[in-house]
């Protein structure tokens, strides 16, 4: 073993070397940078400051952080009302059908993110199919105003988000005993009994990686809200954006990112004490 | 693993090698404000390629300006106040005026302005106006006169609105009966608060393109450059601009090349080869805004020339107001934006 | 009556999420500039598209910096997991936070912590600063795919080629690496996927002289509907489709396995 350890720890050491370089170093350099001032010249100042953190607790800040969990929460229950009764399905499929639902999934999802907010666009427009359609059907009279609405945002984050909350459930669902379900209903258990009592427990890793998984990139991801939103200040994500790249203010972008990370942490901390407790459960 | 290699190997090779540089000009732009036929000219005539790229606000640019500390932009359009504050920070270079021959043939009322004595560091490209864009299918002509019209309530979530603080700022200025270069605090303030007011007929912000939501039949009133109406009105004519009671907001855009830029003979080719009188031509014809070259009018055809869109009568201009710089009061401007857009 | 229920759900969610796609790739036939109806059908808008220098030259630009950034992520995430597995070192749950929360962190804090540390050090943003940028948000996904196969391995068979005289060297070469071949591909084309999908790090650390293709789209798609990005869209949406199905035939032997993103 003593040989074959010295490549092993140079590699080790490199590729450590290289996440602290790049991951753990640009971190600490903007928790640094939040608590610079601001100056109306050059992207920050090199004097220690808090006004970045008194400036977040603006009316107008906190409104943005407010609706921003409200939109990532929503579209996260979203994901999971739909995404779980769709990962437990697939999950009770013959194998050739699983394959073909999951492949069916996976290609929209590895296509260019961008392009499908695009497409959504051309779906909710005033001229859209969708108005077109409903207007043909006689539905309405006058077009719906679709885009542009806070409803565009949530279901162009639903339609984006949507794999990340199947396929952890997925993969949760389908390791899951099925004889246990089977046994509940023998023993008279009815279809919520079941689902409530069995399968939702069973499932609550997945159902945690899954909500963590949405929850967590919808708050950054900015050109939803910019493209369906109308470029209004939405989410957390238009607001880093804006101050980085055109107002120039990195402290406060920097001060709105360290609260990102911290709402982050906190929430996988949470994550890992659930599953500690499962686990811890599952063993008496 | 042979297969693995192989793999990578026909991944590399299908890459086309990337072109060399050299024989480049980075052009950085307002979104729309150049055809793309006249980068095509250019490129065949003088064997330059163009890499060309858009911003939609001087803000923007300008933070992106910041960021490059080497292999910048060679050429960049800001406007008026911006070339003043830029020039100041040391983030433009001196055109060399014996590069630059056509530079005669500019409208001498457009050279040796405040924002830049003596064009050091700067030459006006094009000139227009921001006003009311109106379909007048939906909103009858007339509705619509002033800034003021578009706080009515009836227009409840149906405005466009530039995504440019100072543009947006200009209107409000202007209702008070301020100038929309005001310095003072409190007259900024006055214009945040009436600005407030606007914010629920707002649906959205766009200022790369305003015309596409009206074409698109999104919005049928808002805030447009004049261009932008002469481009939508190709399509639909219904869509009209009309120049606001208290005074449209007048600005001039201008070449400049930063100190950061790497090719400094091919960025002079550049602004010399668009100062010429057909290309100016092109741009006016395509673009629908006014040009700086009077050379090129003479060449315009009559309908582009006696358009009141793109050259407004005197008493018009008169009543508008041209930007410059705020000094200052610009962190104030900044400030109340950041306001207005997070509270929406 | 069960299985129609959960037939028209399937198809309801599918629906959802192909339909738009199939307009736009529609569209981008459709002589109609706006795809308000069908005009007829046309190729004129992929021909516009291939004459748009700068569109062409940033998608020479995104193809070169993902197929740079995935081997590369490949190759270091690959040995990082390797080292990983057989290397107890101090540290190690340090290495695994650091990983997770490269993972999970919102694309723009990544993004912007990037550029701060860029700006701060020096690098001038362009090639170098985009490709370090996109190699370290493929990284994380690259260990985790090659560890899940790795763990699968049976430890004996590299003892018992150590046993037989082989060096390390041929331990990586002979049986490691071929043994880690479909984990490695499938994580390459992941990486590909992401490197090419990435819009939020990508606004942020590349320069004038390296514009990529999805800012390029995003500028494109902000102004407005345009033909051509119709034209390009499709383009992308095949391209995605040959990857998923090459991915899913690599990954076959291992069933149930998703490449998580």
């Amino acid at each position: 073993m003593k040989s074959s350890g010295r490549t092993e720890r140079l590699v080790t050491v490199l590729v450590s070397l290289w996440l602290v370089l790049f991951g753990v170093v640009p971190l600490l350099l903007l928790v640094a940078t939040s608590f610079f001032a601001q100056d109306p010249i050059d992207f920050f100042r090199l004097a220690p400051s808090l006004e970045s953190y008194r400036q977040l607790l603006d009316p107008g800040y906190l409104q943005v952080m407010r609706r921003s969990v409200q939109f990532a929460a929503l579209t996260t229950l979203l994901c999971l009302l739909i995404g779980y009764p769709f990962a437990w399905y697939t999950s009770r499929l013959s194998r050739p059908a699983r394959v073909l639902v999951l492949v069916l999934l996976m290609i929209p999802f590895w296509t260019n993110s961008l392009v499908r907010t695009y497409a959504i666009r051309m779906v909710l427009g005033s001229q859209g199919l969708l108005n077109q359609a409903l207007l043909a059907l006689g539905i309405i009279d006058s077009p719906l105003r679709l885009l542009y609405t806070d409803t565009a945002v949530v279901l162009g984050l639903f339609y984006l988000m949507l794999p990340f909350m199947i396929l952890p459930l997925y993969a949760c669902l389908e390791k899951l005993d099925y004889r246990l379900v089977e046994a509940a209903r023998d023993l008279g258990a009815g279809f919520l009994q079941t689902l409530l009592r069995i399968v939702w427990p069973l499932s609550l890793p997945g159902v945690y990686a899954g909500c963590i998984m949405v929850f967590v990139p919808t708050m950054g991801l900015f050109y939803v809200a910019t493209l369906l939103g109308g470029a209004r200040q939405l989410l957390v994500g238009n607001l880093i954006q804006q101050q980085f790249l055109n107002a120039r203010n990195w402290p406060l972008g920097s001060a709105t990112s360290v609260v990102l990370i911290l709402m982050m942490a906190l929430m996988l901390t949470g994550y890992w004490l659930v599953l500690r407790r499962l686990a811890g459960r599952r063993r008496q | 693993m042979v297969h693995y290699v192989r793999f990578l190997l026909l991944g590399f090779l299908l890459l086309p090698l990337p072109a060399l540089a050299g024989g480049k000009v980075y052009v950085y732009n307002w979104t729309e404000y150049l055809p793309e036929a006249v980068l095509n000219q250019f490129t065949e005539e003088t064997g330059i390629e163009v890499v060309y790229s858009n911003y939609d606000s001087n803000e923007t640019m300008y933070a992106r300006l910041k960021l490059v500390q080497k292999d910048g932009y060679d050429v960049v359009f800001p406007s008026t106040y911006f070339v003043n504050k830029m020039g100041r920070e040391g983030l433009l270079q001196p055109l060399d005026r014996e590069l630059l021959p056509n530079l005669a043939g500019l409208d001498p009322q457009l050279l040796d302005k405040p924002y830049d004595p003596g064009n050091r560091y700067s030459l006006p490209y094009m000139w227009g106006s921001t006003g009311i864009g109106v379909n007048t299918a939906v909103i009858p002509a007339g509705e619509v006169t002033a800034w003021e019209d578009l706080w009515q309530p009836r227009y409840e979530r149906q405005l466009l609105l530039q995504d440019d603080m100072r543009e947006v700022f200009h209107m409000a200025l202007k209702i008070k009966g301020y100038s929309s270069n005001s310095r003072e605090p409190a007259e900024i303030e006055a214009a945040f608060n009436l600005l407030k007011k606007l914010m629920p007929n707002v649906l959205l912000f766009n200022s790369d393109s305003p015309r596409l939501p009206f074409l698109a039949g999104e919005v049928n009133l808002g805030m447009i450059w004049n261009g932008e109406v002469w481009m939508a009105r190709q399509e639909n004519p219904d869509i009209d601009y009309v120049y606001p009671r208290e005074g449209a907001n007048l600005w001039v855009d201008s070449f400049v090349i930063p100190t950061t830029a790497r090719n400094r003979e091919n960025a002079h080719a550049f602004i010399n080869f668009m100062l010429r009188p057909d290309v100016a031509r092109l741009c006016v014809e395509e673009n629908g805004y006014a040009t700086a070259v009077l050379a090129a009018l003479p060449l315009l055809a009559e309908e582009v020339r006696s358009s009141p869109i793109i050259f407004p009568p005197a008493e018009t201009i008169a009543a508008g107001e041209f930007q410059s710089d705020v000094g200052e009061a610009l962190p104030i401007y900044q400030k109340f934006w950041e306001q207005l857009r997070t509270g929406n | 009556m069960k299985g129609v229920c959960r037939l028209g759900f399937f198809l309801g969610i599918f629906a959802y999420l192909y339909l738009p796609i199939v307009i736009l790739v529609a569209n981008s036939f459709n002589a109609n500039r706006y795809g308000l109806q069908w005009d007829g059908f046309t190729l004129q808008w992929f021909l516009a598209m291939a004459g748009n220098a700068s569109l062409m030259e940033a998608a020479r630009h995104s193809l070169f910096v993902a197929v740079c950034a995935a081997t590369a992520a490949t190759l270091i995430g690959a040995l990082a997991a390797i080292g990983f597995s057989r290397y107890r070192f101090p540290g190690r749950r340090l290495f695994q936070g650091t990983l997770m929360t490269l993972m999970m962190a919102p694309d723009i804090i990544l993004a912007i912590s990037l550029l701060v540390l860029f700006v701060v050090v020096g690098i001038s943003l362009g090639f170098w600063s985009l490709l370090l940028a996109h190699i370290t948000f493929c990284l994380p996904f690259t260990v985790v795919t090659v560890s899940a196969r790795l763990q699968d391995f049976d430890p004996f068979l590299l003892d018992a080629a150590r046993d037989l005289g082989a060096s390390e060297l041929q331990i990586l070469g002979r049986i490691v690496l071929p043994l880690l071949r479909p984990a490695l591909l499938a994580s390459w084309l992941l990486c590909f996927t992401l490197s090419l999908d990435d819009v939020i790090v990508s606004s942020f650390v590349t320069g004038p002289s390296y514009d990529v293709l999805p800012l390029k789209i995003f500028s494109m798609v902000k102004v407005g509907v345009k033909p051509e990005v119709n034209a390009l869209a499709t383009i992308m949406v095949g391209l995605s489709l040959v990857l998923v199905l090459l991915s899913q035939l690599l990954l076959k032997e291992r069933e149930g396995y998703g490449p998580l993103r």
